[in-house]
């Protein structure tokens, strides 16, 4: 069963096509790394899964369910609000700039979706969101708030606030681009454990290293499309699209 | 039980700040020092017995008349007082006196004069009636109601107007349009006297039972706190649009990437985010109605400046400043309470 699976999916912005035609199938605990130049169409393309961009056209099916049906900038096959909010639940995402809530604790962050949205009792979700701050391995900063929190703590916390929610894919978009240098590993150890507890996962990313030891698949994006894809030993030492090596060049 | 605790805890000394203690022994050394005043003041009776042979005539002659020809005044502000005698007629005479820290001192010109005016005027505000502080009270109500009622629809009118759905946003852009953009004063006018127009059978005055000789101006309050409160909506209305469209996009995304409805999003996440940074703008909109509360003499009520206008307009001038040490004393107080909730709201930063 593929958990993700895109079918020519496009997204204009006005008369600029920034996704042509993607199609992509993400199996069960495959751990993707989107990397390309920027305004390649990754984070457009990432935000598109989880609807924080509306696609122009193109399918996109959730666990082999129609989630969404777009043609022409028209919703062509209206799939039922309540299943599209369930298969859209089965999605987390960490965001390049934390978007933690400031006004909430560090434990009330990760609680504050299972509450509200799956309508759970706090004591109900207590001991997963405790358990999810250890796992970050902040759980001494759980009635801090975000301010007092370094850049690396920030998003590890927007890792547990995710994945409270018991997705089944997580979605990281360039989550470790705005850390100091210093702070990047501790986000990447967080995100390495994850896919080794097989956890489906698509990162847009810039860490070459992180994409090369961890990744299932590395797809290179460029102009919109997918110029190439393989495993990171195809892609990383045997590039064969001219894209792909000019890109591996500028950047190693 | 936990507001009633957290009122009685403000009361404990040991957890005030150290700025708080200064302020309050300021205050009890102040108390004192006036009560050991009050303790030396000149009694009444020492105070009436200044006036000249003169008056003390015609003060004895009034006993028999039918129309009394001495004015005297005695007015007592705790640790000073003060009397004025004056008869009428062409050879009118005029004596006045101020007794402060054990002594009596002639204050029919010079600095005392300034002095005993000033008594007299405090006084008067202190009075009962058509008095200043009754002015204050007036506008403290007024303003309080019409921010507090106006801030909690403004959250309604401000989410309308950012609303995509133009049934909901046009209505909300056409009110605060409205509002805005009339004078308050024809708004004051329109409610007071339209509505009992458009009402047939409708007066303010008959919201009040009708033996109660104060009707008409409870009526009249009525219409005031509505007109105040909607115009007051109006402008909180844009401070609270303002507040939410400052708030990160990044905060929308996140929280619909968690599942969270549009309203969900706007009550946990956007809203309580945006009260801290609405706290500056509304208090400033809190001392602008203040004094726009004057505006009310046009329906036949008297605030503070109303008030010490019709007294100016009975002597002197120096009224004016008892005026302004009350507006100045009402706006440090609410500038104080703002503050205090802005902390409160900060915690997170």
């Amino acid at each position: 069963m593929s958990m993700i699976r895109t079918e020519h999916v496009s997204k204009k912005f006005g008369s600029l096509e920034v996704l042509k035609d993607i199609n992509i199938t993400v199996e069960n605990g495959e751990v993707i790394c989107l990397i390309g130049p920027s305004g390649a169409g990754k984070s457009t393309f990432l935000r598109s899964l989880n609807q924080l961009e509306t696609i122009t056209g193109g399918q996109i099916f959730i666990e082999d369910q129609l989630f969404l049906h777009r043609e022409h900038d028209r919703t062509i096959h209206s799939v039922d609000k309540k299943k599209q909010k369930q298969l859209l639940l089965e999605m987390g995402m960490v965001f390049q700039h934390f978007n933690l809530f400031p006004h909430k604790t560090v434990l009330e962050n990760v609680m504050l979706a299972p509450i509200t949205v799956k309508k759970m009792k706090p004591e109900e979700i207590k001991p997963l969101a405790l358990k999810l701050l250890e796992d970050v391995g902040l759980s001494d900063k759980a009635n801090e708030y975000p301010s007092k929190l370094s850049g690396g703590q920030k998003q590890r916390v927007a890792i547990a606030r995710a994945l409270a929610m018991q997705p089944k894919i997580m979605l990281f978009d360039e989550p470790t681009s705005a850390l100091d240098p210093e702070l990047v590993g501790e986000v990447l150890n967080v995100m390495k454990k994850l896919a080794e507890e097989g956890m489906t996962m698509i990162c847009v990313t810039h860490e070459m290293g992180f994409a090369r030891e961890v990744a299932d698949r590395v797809v290179f994006m460029a102009d919109g499309i997918i110029a190439e894809e393989g495993t990171p030993d195809e892609i990383f030492n045997n590039p064969k699209n001219p894209r792909t090596q000019q890109f591996l060049q500028s950047i190693l | 039980m936990k507001f009633l605790k957290s009122i009685v805890s403000a009361f404990d000394v040991r957890k005030w700040e150290k700025k708080s203690k200064i302020i309050a022994v300021v205050l009890l050394a102040i108390f004192v020092a006036a009560s050991v005043l009050a303790l030396l003041k000149p009694s009444e009776e020492r105070l009436m017995n200044c006036a000249s042979t003169a008056i003390r005539t015609e003060l004895a002659k009034d006993e028999h008349r039918s129309r009394r020809q001495v004015v005297v005044t005695y007015n007592d502000l705790y640790f000073i007082n003060y009397a004025s005698f004056s008869t009428s007629g062409v050879n009118g005479i005029s004596e006045k006196y101020v007794g402060f820290a054990g002594s009596i001192y002639h204050a029919d010109d010079g600095a005392w004069n300034v002095v005993g005016q000033f008594i007299n005027y405090t006084y008067r505000m202190l009075g009962c009636g058509q008095s200043m502080l009754y002015g204050a009270k007036l506008t403290i109500v007024l303003t309080t109601i019409s921010i507090l009622v106006g801030l909690l629809i403004s959250i309604f009118l401000a989410l309308g107007k950012i609303s995509k759905i133009p049934l909901i946003s046009l209505p909300c852009r056409a009110y605060i349009f409205f509002f805005r953009g009339t004078p308050l004063m024809i708004q004051i006018f329109c409610i007071y006297l339209a509505i009992p127009g458009i009402f047939e059978g409708f007066s303010w005055r008959s919201l009040f039972d009708s033996s109660d000789p104060e009707a008409v101006f409870k009526g009249a309050f009525v219409a005031a706190v509505i007109a105040f409160t909607l115009n007051s909506a109006a402008y909180c209305a844009e401070i609270v649009r303002a507040a939410i469209q400052s708030i990160d996009k990044g905060q929308y995304e996140a929280a619909k990437a968690l599942g969270l409805t549009y309203g969900q999003t706007m009550s946990k996440i956007i809203v309580p985010q945006s009260v801290r940074r609405m706290i500056p703008p509304v208090c400033n909109e809190f001392v602008m109605v203040l004094k726009d509360a004057s505006l009310v003499f046009v329906i036949g009520l008297m605030d503070i400046t109303t008030i010490s206008k019709t007294i100016s307009a009975s002597g002197s001038y120096l009224v004016f400043v008892p005026a302004m040490v009350i507006y100045l004393i009402i706006t440090a107080f609410f500038t104080f309470v703002f503050g205090k909730i802005e902390k409160k709201f900060s915690v997170y930063e």
